[in-house]
């Protein structure tokens, strides 16, 4: 083994970026590496949610736990994540997980005094600590254009005289533990198709046959060029590997007409994201995981003992 | 003008092109007609029937009650009738609402008001008749939505107001706080003539005669060729000519002429009348002193010998009049005449599974007949009382004959018939039990189920596979699906969709309506003219009215009185051409549906009307009254032809399915494509969807019921049908829509087991509340009671009494755990305190009650506490506790066609398969589910969901519904599938999430409804060490809930014999079990014992303690031989060294 090394030097190329969305090829490397990147990007890159609430005052319609369970699905912006300690292992306060390091507290007062319905978002969440907020939707253009939906996230809709109080905890964690700690939306990657048109077969088809072979896919990866009638990949991200091109062009009698493959060693990724980290930085942040392990992995190899030095990332590892 | 003028034409053109027309789309009729008739419908029609004429009936006919020594002393009813809902507390009448009686543990009733005019005769100081007017008899438990209810009528809003869901569907009581439904009971249908067989295979004409005065049963049966009559009042069979001959039919020549012509009727009737003969009957005088002697002495009540007994009890329903037989001999006739035929040709023999033969039994009928025995045991009690008091010779207080109207009787009687379901009417020989049920409330559906639900007639314990079977005569009547499983497999029915059960109608406009359209009256007729083959019968209700001499003519013209209104719309007519027979029911307790009129094949129903429907100028009574619907039943569709949709209608055709999936119920109507199904998949589904979770009602958390179970995120389905429509399913779901990869994974989905992501229960999937209900009473004593406690704040009981309120209740929200105290009183230490004991010297001590949860489970929340007075007039406290429970391991969830599951594994969502689109399953499920269950409806659901997601549409999949629009299609799902980009077959390439490969195959994914059912591992796992022991047997208790050990049966135990595992067996059997010490006595093999002072062994047989050896035995062996020893047998030890 000495001296063979697998090291290779993957690529990005990013296609799209947003706040919240991010599209990105991965190349020269394999699915176990564009696997692992989007599995920490799902459970293990740390955000803040609600853990704990106190309720005070619950004359809603939705029991406490309810709420609470609401409460902690809120997304807040956890940019401070990273940097933030976990509970379990800060030393600042005696394990109640209550102290400026580990936790954000917030507080929620609501009452309905009118007739009509009172709807309780996470807009009326108030927090101690302005970097950590629930997340604003209405900056982002997406979806809402009525600003009367732009209320953020409901939590209980309140009727006349009933009343909501409570002071909630926000802390550290990761989706491993808890869905709410998921920073990631949609994490996926596809494998980058490769689509060959055999020019010279494709043109002995007539147009009717083109046309069928462009609609025989349910995705628009094909087109027909309207100058030159030719049949083109239009977005061969389209496709998804559904096999009906080929399957047609084998009623058709004409293997060999279209050639699909994967490229096994580049990926496009789509990643949403929560609204907790920006997309960009979810994906940084799962790379910072990411190595932070491979380096326990390393140092567990030559000494146990080192395991303890590494506090926050040993846990990861113990905890995981 | 123009505009008109064109659609006359328009009109005119549909009618003249005939026979291609196109279809009227007739949906938009069933929720009309549901809003007419509603869901349960049958039960309040029958309820509002009986308190609106049979409670007159009833009174009318037993309206004098009068002494029997004192001619003068009397009292009459005048007139009854039933209030608004209340109840007197203190003296004060106070209205009642169905929700306060539910909470307050009251009965929802209302008083029960008589006019009445009394006469107190020579006795009271006017001899003149008093009235007196709104006296109360008694109180009428009110079925709600009825008539009499406060929600009768109500809208949305004042439903709400009164605390009540707009979508429960009401048909059931209040009964001291439990709602409680009365089933729907089956049974043969009275005054009719049923020709079948005996257990010995002898031909037999049946007929269980009802009137308002009696009920018997007439049997007349051919054995060995002869023909008898057996009723119950002759102690044995009776031949049937010397019955005829008692009815003064002596000539047997008129017999046979009134048999008919043909001689072979004759020729089977010539034993009965050679064996009568011998018998030497000949005339009236010699067949009644024949029966005289055959008649059963009467013991009580007045007896009118043999002749009475022909005349008031023989085919009662057949009165007679001035001691006229005739009328009966002609029925008699009828029935031996039908009991031949059947003997001559197997065909005419009656099917008793026929649902033509059936009626049912609603709860009108059922509390009328209660409700007649409790008002004439009033009566009689009334005569009882007054005789004794009158025939007393001097009376302190002056005698008044209204004061002794006691209300009690009746309210009581109705009450606990209610309540414990027996219905034991001695009058009528009816002792019937589990009439009443409460009403399921563990989902809406199950609410449904309770109301539709036919109860059998038979025992369950029967083996026949007859009434279990589907009888084709259930089509749209009652439903296929929905019947459950095991011993009482086809014998409990539930209604379908449509159906509508009859109450009783007048005769009277009946029988002069089918004189006046020439129908020749019976008592008219010669003997010979009664079976002569031009005419016809005509019977209304099983009575003979006469003959018609163009049956057809005469149905025709019935019926057209019928659409026009004239008569009663649930009267049916049916010609029976095999029996020469029509006949005219009106009777209650039919099954009837509606159907569409159609005219030599083309439907009455024409565009404009669905038009003028949806704009609200019509709705389904003008539909009904304008005679372009009507409702058939049974046996009347035997004479139509019905065509399931409008293309398929010939110029036979007389009526017009209106929607086809109205076939089945309710419950069965949740299930989308069931018509894809194998059938028994859809009769699954139909009992688990009892069992799902979801939303009970509206005002579920205002509820106290003992156990409720709610979802906390419940969805409507993605794939709905008409059905969930109606019946307000998709307001109140029992489910939710989980994307569903039909895969198998990581090997723990095996046996239907599913894997289901963690991320997706994190995110409040199949997540569900539990609340249970604990309750806890002051008691009153005679002088003293249970008083509140207030507990101790010392530092020690601090943390114990940490939920109680200073009152000694827990307060609502907070945790609460395994052996925590949520309630303490103080209880009088001396319950019989005397009175004259001053308060102060009464000790009281406090009681507490503790929380029995899951040890070191989930915890608990205090989630109301309530008080009321319950029916003792106690304080009673009621605490409602609530648990919200994610789903776990062995958690029990199933898709709506049949197919159930537990949880197997849950995986994180990482290790999930995705698609690139960035889908992944909240559960999988293994392919292996499929072939065997043959459920292809739950593919097109999956399908039908996706499509139903991408395009934002909900898409349907109602019964047999792809001809008329209300599922969709395969195809038009595949097409929508394509345009959202996703493959046609609803298959999608997945990546794993373990590797991050792709997978080997396509996977089919998509939504899938998926209900979460009751059954959960949390309240069924239970493991015990050391625990409890019985106290007899000195053996641990049984059953989870005492804490129980578990039994290793004996046929384990035979498993540990056959493997020669003995140590085992004697460690189970006896170590962990019930180990004792026992003195055996070598001498006598008596047991001894030890005397544990002088530390000596005794046998106390042989008086010594000189062999006495001492061995382990299970304790239950030493009752056993103590027990022997009690009963004079001596069961003796005999040891050995070992």
């Amino acid at each position: 083994m000495e001296g063979a090394s697998y090291q290779r030097f993957p690529k990005v190329k990013i296609r799209e970026l947003k706040d919240d969305y991010a599209k990105f090829e991965l190349r020269e490397t394999d699915a176990s590496v564009a696997n692992a990147l989007r599995r920490v990007m799902i459970a293990e890159v740390p955000t803040i949610a609600i853990d704990l609430v106190e309720i005070e005052v619950n004359s809603s319609v939705l029991n406490d736990e309810f709420i609470a369970h609401r409460l902690g699905l809120i997304p807040l912006t956890s940019e401070r994540a990273m940097s933030m300690r976990f509970s379990r292992d800060c030393d600042a306060c005696d394990g109640d997980g209550q102290c400026e390091f580990c936790s954000v507290e917030f507080h929620l007062r609501a009452k309905c005094i009118n007739d009509q319905t009172l709807d309780v978002t996470s807009k009326d969440l108030y927090s101690s600590d302005h970097t950590v907020v629930p997340v604003d939707f209405s900056d982002t253009g997406s979806g809402f254009d009525n600003p009367e939906d732009q209320r953020g996230i409901t939590i209980v809709k309140l009727r006349k005289g009933q009343e909501l109080r409570l002071r909630a905890i926000a802390r550290k964690g990761i989706g491993k533990d808890h869905a709410k700690w998921s920073p990631a939306a949609t994490v996926t990657f596809m494998y980058e198709p490769e689509i060959h048109i055999n020019e010279e077969m494709m043109e002995t088809l007539s147009l009717e046959e083109k046309t069928s072979v462009v609609d025989s896919s349910p995705t628009k990866v094909f087109g027909i060029n309207p100058h030159t009638q030719q049949v083109e990949v239009v977005d061969p991200e389209a496709y998804t590997y559904d096999d009906e091109v080929l399957k047609k062009v084998e009623a058709m009698n004409k293997p060999g007409l279209v050639e699909i493959y994967a490229k096994e060693d580049s990926f496009i990724f789509t990643v949403e994201s929560t609204g907790a980290v920006k997309a960009s930085q979810l994906v940084l942040n799962a790379i910072e995981v990411l190595k932070q392990k491979l380096d326990a992995v390393r140092l567990s190899e030559d000494t146990v003992e080192a395991d303890d030095q590494f506090g926050e990332l040993g846990a990861h590892m113990r905890g995981g | 003008m123009l505009d008109a003028s064109q659609g006359m034409r328009e009109v005119d053109k549909q009618s003249l092109a005939a026979p291609v027309k196109s279809a009227v789309d007739k949906f938009q009729l069933l929720p009309e007609f549901l809003k007419v008739r509603g869901l349960v419908k049958q039960h309040l029609d029958s309820f509002n029937y009986f308190v609106e004429t049979e409670i007159r009936k009833i009174v009318r006919a037993n309206d004098l009650v009068k002494s029997k020594n004192y001619d003068k002393v009397y009292l009459r009813y005048k007139d009854v009738w039933i209030g608004t809902p209340s109840v007197v507390h203190d003296g004060v009448t106070d209205q009642l609402t169905p929700q306060r009686c539910r909470l307050g543990e009251m009965t929802y009733s209302a008083p029960i008001f008589v006019n009445i005019e009394y006469c107190n005769g020579t006795h009271g100081l006017n001899a003149n008749p008093q009235v007196k007017k709104n006296v109360i008899i008694g109180r009428m438990p009110v079925m709600l939505r009825s008539k009499l209810c406060v929600l009768y009528g109500k809208d949305e809003d004042e439903l709400a107001k009164l605390g009540e869901c707009p979508l429960d569907p009401g048909g059931y009581f209040v009964v001291k706080g439990n709602e409680k439904v009365i089933l729907i009971q089956e049974q043969l249908s009275k005054n009719r003539i049923i020709i079948d067989t005996d257990k010995k295979g002898c031909v037999q004409a049946s007929v269980m005669s009802s009137t308002s005065m009696t009920k018997s049963k007439t049997i007349i049966k051919m054995e060995k060729e002869k023909i008898y009559l057996i009723l119950n009042s002759f102690t044995s069979k009776v031949p049937i000519m010397a019955v005829m001959k008692a009815m003064g039919m002596e000539s047997d020549q008129e017999v046979v002429q009134m048999l008919g012509r043909d001689p072979q009727y004759a020729a089977l009737l010539l034993p009965s009348i050679e064996d009568c003969a011998t018998l030497g009957i000949y005339t009236q005088e010699q067949a009644v002193e024949f029966l005289e002697k055959k008649h059963k002495k009467n013991k009580w009540g007045k007896d009118e010998g043999a002749l009475g007994v022909l005349r008031d009890i023989f085919i009662a329903m057949i009165q007679v009049r001035d001691n006229n037989f005739h009328l009966k001999c002609a029925y008699v006739v009828v029935m031996l005449r039908r009991m031949m035929d059947a003997i001559l040709n197997k065909d005419a023999m009656d099917d008793k599974d026929y649902i033509g033969n059936k009626r049912l039994e609603l709860s009108g009928q059922l509390i009328s007949l209660l409700f007649e025995d409790l008002f004439k045991t009033m009566n009689s009690n009334i005569v009882w009382h007054i005789d004794k008091l009158l025939a007393k010779n001097s009376r302190s207080s002056k005698f008044d004959i209204s004061q002794h109207l006691v209300k009690d009787d009746i309210t009581i009687g109705l009450e606990r018939s209610l309540s414990t379901g027996n219905w034991n009417v001695k009058r009528f020989k009816m002792d019937r039990k589990g009439i009443t049920q409460i009403v399921s409330r563990l989902s809406f559906i199950a609410a449904f189920g309770a109301m539709t639900k036919i109860s059998p007639q038979f025992e369950k314990s029967r083996k026949v596979s007859g009434p279990r079977a589907l009888q084709p005569s259930q089509w749209g009547m009652l439903c296929p699906c929905d019947t459950p499983e095991g011993e009482s497999c086809g014998l409990v029915k539930n209604l379908a969709l449509m159906t509508h059960v009859t109450t009783d109608e007048e005769e009277g406009p009946i029988i002069s309506l089918c004189t006046y359209l020439g129908v020749e009256d019976l008592s008219l007729l010669s003997g010979e003219e009664l079976h002569s083959p031009t005419s016809y019968l005509i019977m209304l209700n099983g009575i003979i009215l006469g003959k018609h001499r163009r049956p057809q003519l005469f149905a025709n013209g019935m019926r057209k009185l019928r659409r026009a209104g004239k008569i009663a719309d649930f009267v049916s007519v049916y010609v029976n051409e095999k029996q020469r027979c029509v006949y005219i029911a009106s009777d209650g307790g039919r099954v009837c549906r509606p159907l569409v009129i159609a005219d030599n094949g083309v439907s009455r129903i024409k565009h404009h009307h669905m038009k003028e429907l949806k704009d609200g100028v019509r709705n389904f009574d003008s539909f009904l009254r304008e005679g372009l619907i009507e409702y058939l039943d049974v046996n009347e569709e035997n004479n139509a032809l019905i065509a399931l949709y409008e293309g398929e209608a010939t110029s036979e055709t007389t009526h017009i399915e209106i929607e086809p999936f109205t076939i089945l119920g309710v419950c069965a109507g949740l299930i989308p494509f069931p018509h894809h199904n194998q059938s028994p998949r859809n009769t699954y589904q139909c009992a688990m969807g009892k069992q799902a979770m979801g939303n009970i009602a509206y005002n579920q958390l205002c509820r106290m019921d003992t156990l409720i179970y709610l979802l906390v995120y419940p969805q409507r389905p993605l794939l709905t049908t008409r059905t969930i429509e109606l019946v307000g399913y998709d307001k109140l779901g029992a489910g939710q829509n989980a994307t569903v990869a039909v895969m198998s994974y990581s090997g723990y989905d095996i046996e239907d087991a599913i894997v289901m992501n963690k991320s997706s229960l994190d995110r409040g999937f199949g997540r569900c509340i539990v609340m249970k209900r604990s309750a806890a009473v002051y008691q009153k004593y005679q002088n003293t009671s249970d008083q509140f406690s207030t507990p101790s704040r010392a530092p020690y009981d601090r943390e114990k009494n940490q939920l109680l309120d200073n009152d000694g209740l827990a307060s609502p929200g907070e945790i609460i755990r395994h052996h925590d105290i949520y309630f303490q009183k103080d209880c009088p230490t001396n319950a019989n305190a005397s009175f004259n004991s001053h308060p102060s010297n009464i000790g009281y001590k406090t009681i507490r009650q503790t929380y029995k949860g899951a040890e070191g489970g989930e915890t608990a929340v205090v989630d109301r506490v309530a008080l009321c007075t319950d029916k003792r007039g106690n304080l009673s406290v009621k605490f409602m506790i609530r648990q919200t429970r994610r789903p776990e391991l062995g958690d029990k969830f199933s898709s709506r066609h049949g197919q159930k599951g537990v949880c197997g594994t849950i995986v994180p969502q990482e290790d999930f398969p995705f698609s690139e689109r960035g889908i992944c399953p909240d559960l999988i499920m293994n392919p292996h589910g499929f072939p065997s269950r043959m459920t292809v409806g739950k593919m097109i659901e999956l399908l039908g969901s996706k499509a139903g997601v991408s395009c934002g549409k909900f898409h349907y999949g109602s019964a047999f519904g792809e001809p008329s629009g209300h599922a969709h299609k395969v195809e038009d799902i595949s097409e929508t599938l394509v345009k959202h980009g996703f493959c046609y077959n609803g298959k999608d390439f997945l990546y794993s999430g373990i590797t991050g490969m792709p997978l080997q195959a396509y996977i089919f994914m998509g939504p899938i409804y998926y209900q979460k059912l009751k059954h959960m591992v949390m309240d069924k796992m239970h493991a015990r060490g050391m625990g409890p022991r019985q106290l007899i047997t000195r053996q641990p208790t049984e059953g989870r809930s005492k804490n129980g050990g578990l039994r290793v049966g004996e046929m384990e135990r035979d498993c540990l014999i056959a493997y020669g595992a003995s140590n085992l067996i004697y460690e189970r059997l006896m170590i962990s079990s019930d180990p004792f010490e026992v003195q055996v006595c070598r001498k006598c093999g008596l047991l001894g014992y030890e005397n544990h002072k002088t530390k000596t062994k005794v046998c106390p047989t042989c008086k010594n303690g000189d062999k006495i050896s001492s061995m382990k035995l299970p304790y239950a062996c030493k009752l056993l031989f103590q027990e022997i020893q009690s009963m004079n047998i001596v069961p003796k030890l005999t040891l050995d060294e070992s």
